[in-house]
């Protein structure tokens, strides 16, 4: 990996034209991206898109088959070794089972050169912080899922990183701590670079400072949620389940549709249409249909949310 | 202090994997335990029948049997005798003493004649046609009756001499090597078993290593700023001491069961901590080859195969030699780092040798050591450490 680091405006991650080649499988195609200092960064996609194999290209465990990743802009500690100032929550929660909350804490700072002293400190912090106090002297074995999740992200800070990686922080969890690791999310914004990856949209939309959604390797679009949302219409969105996945004359009735409200799309056997005043437009649309031999299931008509941005760049097809 | 801290972690973890540890280090003590039973259960003993048939004769108004007196110095030969694998027993039915033979309760049979006294009374009367004719009956291809019989002729003879009272020509005297003519086969197989306590080692070493890379600990490990040597010579202390415990409690289990330790303690904590080394830096290459516990238990039992029937741990064994380096023989077992720890201790614990006298030992033992780590390092390394 081209690791360096060079001073430019407020960049500390800077990817450019990042490829991973599995064999003939291109996992991670000609990516480009920055991110910024301080800055809660969505990284969003289907399975199998490239998130994990451009995580693991940041994090230094894997190489890139091309292109570079540049790490900038460091606020403190330029010293420490790049990888020192990665932290990482990965997916799966991984510890030693036969450690207690506090021996992990303590064992993996020192593996990061800690000082006894703020080791000590940061390990009761982050305990307390986490919900986790009272289980500090239990082994990681004997903790609930919920509980090893939140140990998870106490082991990815507690060597203070300047970039936090968090695959999925939120999977497993219920809903009180799930809230507990969102607020702590949000306070750990400005102070360090957040990675943000998950499949819940609601958690990328209310986190994120901007959302990258990759699909097949490709970058297909990043920027702000509310600027996503806006970008796949603005107005209302009805999405229109059919009865049968066998449409009739699918063409002819999206380009019907088409003339009504200028923005359908047409995927399996859902409509997603967007427009102004679209509850106006429902009996129209419904006549469209039905003209075309097709009958209606089910109708929902809401507003943009960043799954509809997410399906409407991916499409419905599972992976 | 890195490596301090993956030390402390191991033997925590090491202690909390407590069914692991008690079965690492009891595995051989068992063994030694078993030795002892086998070779206990194997030991030769010759069963000797003396059927007395000797009418005994009158003299001086009193009757002499010279037969139960040869049956009397007989008892004495076997109660004097310290250690001697031989039960004599009398006889007084020639069948039910054929009997014995047959079914191989006895081994040898002497019937003494009805002249025997007459005979040793009146030796001046003793001709080509008239002597007392002792016979000796057993299976003549069983090497018991071989063994019996000699002995019976021992007996027969000192019996005699003493009658007579004449001095012997001859006398022969046996000089032991070493303490060899105190060793028996428990004392021969003990070296062995204490190596193998230690190349027990080599699951338990691998396990340790492999399951950082099955809960996945090791890219925590990759991220963090600790370097391979660091880490593996962490996990490669605690499992010395480890190994160190299970020779402990193997040679006190021998002890117990009556090996007598020779040599120095210190001789034998050099060897023990050496091969303990050794195994562990084998155990880097192990673990470089597989990924999983489960692989670890199917793919290193062919290596612990290996080191447990071909090094002579398990059993003593005669290897061929291949070629001599400075007069020491290198053999196909000699790849093998503990045969030449248990050559060492042979030399130490049984011969009462002295740390240079196992010197070339020592040096096999370090150089192949050496060339176990640095494959291992280098496997284990690319294998798991290495970014893809």
């Amino acid at each position: 990996m081209n690791i360096n680091k060079t001073e430019n405006n407020n960049t500390v991650i800077n990817i450019s034209h990042l490829t991973k080649r599995f064999g003939d499988l291109v996992a991670v195609d000609n990516l480009d991206l920055r991110i910024f200092q301080g800055e809660v960064f969505g990284f969003l996609g289907p399975n199998g898109a490239g998130k994990t194999t451009t995580i693991n290209m940041i994090c230094g465990l894997s190489k890139p088959s091309g292109g570079e990743i540049l790490f900038q802009n460091f606020s403190k500690q330029n010293n420490r070794n790049i990888r020192a100032q990665i932290g990482i929550c990965p997916q799966e929660n991984i510890f030693w089972p036969k450690l207690t909350c506090r021996e992990q804490l303590h064992f993996i700072g020192r593996m990061y050169n800690l000082s006894t002293g703020l080791l000590k400190k940061r390990t009761t912090e982050l305990l307390e912080l986490m919900g986790l106090k009272e289980k500090s002297n239990v082994l990681a074995n004997k903790l609930s899922g919920g509980m090893k999740r939140r140990l998870n992200i106490c082991m990815a800070l507690i060597h203070d990183p300047e970039i936090l990686v968090l695959d999925e922080p939120e999977a497993g969890l219920d809903p009180q701590s799930r809230v507990l690791v969102r607020d702590f999310i949000k306070s750990l914004k400005h102070d360090k670079t957040i990675i943000l990856t998950t499949h819940n949209m609601d958690e990328a939309d209310r986190l994120s400072d901007r959302v990258a959604i990759i699909d097949h390797g490709k970058l297909l679009s990043l920027n702000t949620p509310s600027w996503l949302k806006k970008s796949i219409g603005e107005g209302d969105l009805v999405e229109i389940i059919l009865e049968t996945e066998k449409i009739q004359r699918a063409d002819e009735m999206v380009n019907s549709l088409k003339e009504l409200c200028k923005q359908v799309k047409f995927s399996e056997n859902a409509l997603i249409i967007k427009s102004k005043g679209l509850v106006g437009l429902i009996p129209g649309i419904t006549e469209i249909i039905t003209n075309h031999g097709n009958k209606v299931m089910e109708i929902r008509l809401r507003e943009n949310t960043l799954e509809d941005v997410f399906i409407y760049l991916t499409g419905r097809k599972l992976r | 202090m890195k490596f301090l801290s993956v030390i402390n972690k191991c033997t925590r973890e090491q202690i909390r994997n407590f069914w692991i540890l008690i079965l690492t280090v009891s595995m051989a003590p068992f063994f030694v335990f078993i030795y002892y039973l086998i070779l206990e259960s194997s030991k030769p003993h010759y069963d000797l029948l003396i059927l007395n048939q000797d009418n005994g004769i009158e003299t001086m108004g009193a009757t002499i049997n010279y037969g139960d007196l040869l049956l009397q110095s007989a008892k004495e030969f076997e109660n004097d005798t310290t250690g001697i694998p031989l039960s004599i027993r009398k006889s007084d039915d020639k069948q039910a003493a054929l009997k014995r033979l047959r079914t191989q309760k006895s081994d040898a049979l002497v019937i003494i004649p009805e002249n025997f006294s007459k005979v040793i009374h009146n030796p001046d009367m003793v001709n080509d046609t008239i002597n007392a004719e002792i016979e000796f009956i057993g299976d003549l291809t069983n090497i018991s009756y071989m063994v019996s019989a000699i002995w019976a002729n021992e007996i027969l003879n000192q019996y005699m001499q003493g009658l007579t009272q004449e001095n012997k020509p001859i006398i022969i005297k046996e000089i032991s090597l070493g303490f060899s003519g105190n060793i028996d086969d428990f004392d021969l197989v003990v070296p062995g078993i204490l190596i193998l306590s230690i190349i027990m080692l080599m699951l338990s070493a691998t396990v340790a290593i492999v399951t950082e890379v099955e809960q996945k600990t090791i890219i925590r490990l990759k991220l963090s700023e600790i370097g391979t040597f660091e880490f593996l010579s962490g996990v490669s202390i605690v499992q010395i001491i480890v190994g160190l415990v299970s020779v402990l409690l193997t040679g006190i289990v021998a002890y117990w069961l009556g090996f007598d330790f020779r040599g120095s303690f210190w001789s034998l904590l050099l060897i023990a901590v050496l091969t303990s080394i050794s195994i562990i830096a084998f155990s880097l290459i192990l673990a470089a080859l597989t990924k999983t516990v489960s692989e670890v238990l199917i793919v290193g039992n062919f290596p612990l195969f290996l080191f447990m029937f071909f090094t002579g741990a398990a059993f003593p064994l005669e290897a061929k030699e291949i070629f001599t380096i400075a007069g020491y023989s290198v053999t196909l077992p000699g790849l093998m780092s503990p045969s030449h720890a248990i050559i060492a201790l042979r030399k130490i614990l049984i011969l009462n040798m002295g740390l240079k006298d196992v010197v070339p030992e020592i040096i096999a033992v370090v150089l192949l050591t050496i060339i176990y780590f640095l494959i291992g390092i280098w496997a284990f390394k690319t294998r798991h450490m290495k970014v893809e």
